[in-house]
């Protein structure tokens, strides 16, 4: 700033009692109508997320009546959303019956540009991947970015086998020849991949884990 | 702007000046050429860049009320300090305002909401405007330079969307066989955009000059 120019006189300490005054007030008003804002909005971000999460559940899940979400703490299922927001969670689906339709977790990797969010439904009778959705992605428009909206590449999780002896894995582009291989967009060939690397990861953590609470699942509990 | 404060109350055709000064002849963006970041960056949809030109233009106009409101107080050497600190303020209010309202344009718009408080346009408004002159204009200056940024931000979103993705707001426009040109959706579409519409407003205004200049004469 050349507001302190050589020639100006020093200031005296009146002066800076006035300035830290003001900028003391100033702070204390602006801290205050933050905090207001802050308040006032908690409830409807949390909402917002909410709904989010559970739009997406019921998209993977067709048919789902009722859901129960579990969150896993060091290797341990336990039921409810659980204290550690950063603990990993699984949407748990039932029909109308009371059926379990199938299970909804959350997989992030790595992509060509910044983290791919997703979600991905697993159904642990059939052992397979049937459903997969992006949440979040910063891919390159009309490339990277149609592994949320491409017929043919969303076709490859109808039915993605998990097999513990064979890892999910991205193929190039019609060279699938096992239901465990998903075939990538030719020309997002990266994006596809993280898509496989990221499913490939969170199954081969999940998929014991759900194995060994499955009674518990099914019945809700 | 000159010695606005002399005026006890401003006349109604100086308040029309101030507010259509931003909007059109001083437009931050196709005149002034600042802003350019967000301008660049989340234009590529119309959705977006309503977002954005609403969330700069909240905070250009609670931010110029409240610099206005204290500029008598503020001493010299911490003035940029305190606007920073109030247009810091806005930013987060609007900030958690847009994630209440939508957590998709909270997305959208990610890092940029928060660089809202970088934007040379608010800054630039509260040193040139703002600490020289009555709130009720201060406020009239920031309506009139938010919406003439949102203006600019709408003409680059509209042709980024419509050629980039073939839709106006989400809506398809030319039916499945339309290929896109997904160039204009990649941040060199953003500068093509831009020069194309600065060429618009400067053939426009050149022809207006000339124009003048050719009555001037005649008279």
């Amino acid at each position: 700033m050349n507001s302190q120019a050589p020639s100006r006189p020093p200031l005296s300490t009146a002066d800076g009692i006035k300035m830290v005054r003001l900028l003391g007030t100033v702070s204390f008003v602006c801290g205050l109508l933050i905090v207001i804002t802050h308040r006032g909005t908690l409830s409807a971000i949390g909402r917002n997320q909410e709904r989010l999460t559970r739009e997406a559940v019921a998209e993977l899940l067709p048919g789902m009546q009722r859901q129960v979400v579990y969150s896993v703490h060091g290797g341990e299922l336990s039921k409810g959303e659980g204290s550690d927001r950063l603990a990993g969670k699984i949407y748990a689906g039932y029909d109308a019956s009371g059926k379990l339709l199938g299970l909804v977790m959350e997989a992030s990797e790595r992509g060509y540009a910044d983290m791919i969010k997703a979600m991905y439904a697993y159904s642990p009778s059939k052992r397979c991947i049937t459903g997969f959705k992006v949440l979040e992605m910063k891919e390159t428009p009309g490339l990277g970015d149609k592994i949320a909206t491409d017929k043919n590449f969303l076709e490859n999780f109808k039915q993605l086998v998990y097999d513990p002896d064979h890892p999910i894995v991205a193929v190039k582009a019609g060279a699938k020849k096992n239901n465990w291989e998903i075939d990538a967009i030719s020309g997002a060939t990266i994006s596809s991949r993280a898509v496989g690397r990221m499913l490939n990861r969170s199954i081969r953590e999940m998929a014991p884990l759900i194995e060994r609470n499955l009674r518990r699942i099914e019945k809700g509990e | 702007m000159t010695g606005a404060h002399l005026v006890q109350a401003p006349s109604p055709s100086e308040n029309y000046e101030t507010f259509f000064n931003g909007l059109w002849k001083q437009n931050p963006v196709f005149v002034q050429v600042l802003g350019m970041c967000p301008t660049l960056a989340v234009t590529n949809s119309v959705r977006n860049a309503l977002a954005m030109g609403a969330a700069t233009l909240f905070v250009l106009v609670c931010s110029n009320m409240l610099i206005s409101l204290v500029r008598k107080r503020v001493p010299k050497q911490v003035r940029i300090a305190t606007y920073i600190l109030i247009i810091a303020t806005f930013v987060t209010i609007v900030d958690y305002l847009i994630k209440a309202l939508s957590i998709a344009v909270y997305k959208a718009l990610g890092p940029f909401i928060a660089l809202i408080v970088v934007n040379c346009m608010i800054l630039g408004r509260a040193e040139a405007f703002a600490s020289r002159n009555p709130p009720g204009k201060a406020i009239l200056d920031g309506l009139g330079m938010g919406l003439g940024f949102s203006f600019a931000l709408l003409c680059l979103g509209a042709v980024r969307e419509v050629l980039g993705a073939g839709t106006f707001l989400g809506v398809p426009l030319f039916g499945p066989r339309f290929q896109p040109w997904v160039l204009f959706l990649l941040p060199p579409g953003g500068f093509l955009t831009l020069a194309l519409w600065l060429l618009v407003f400067r053939a426009w205004q050149s022809r207006k000059e000339r124009k003048q200049e050719q009555w001037r004469a005649a008279a």
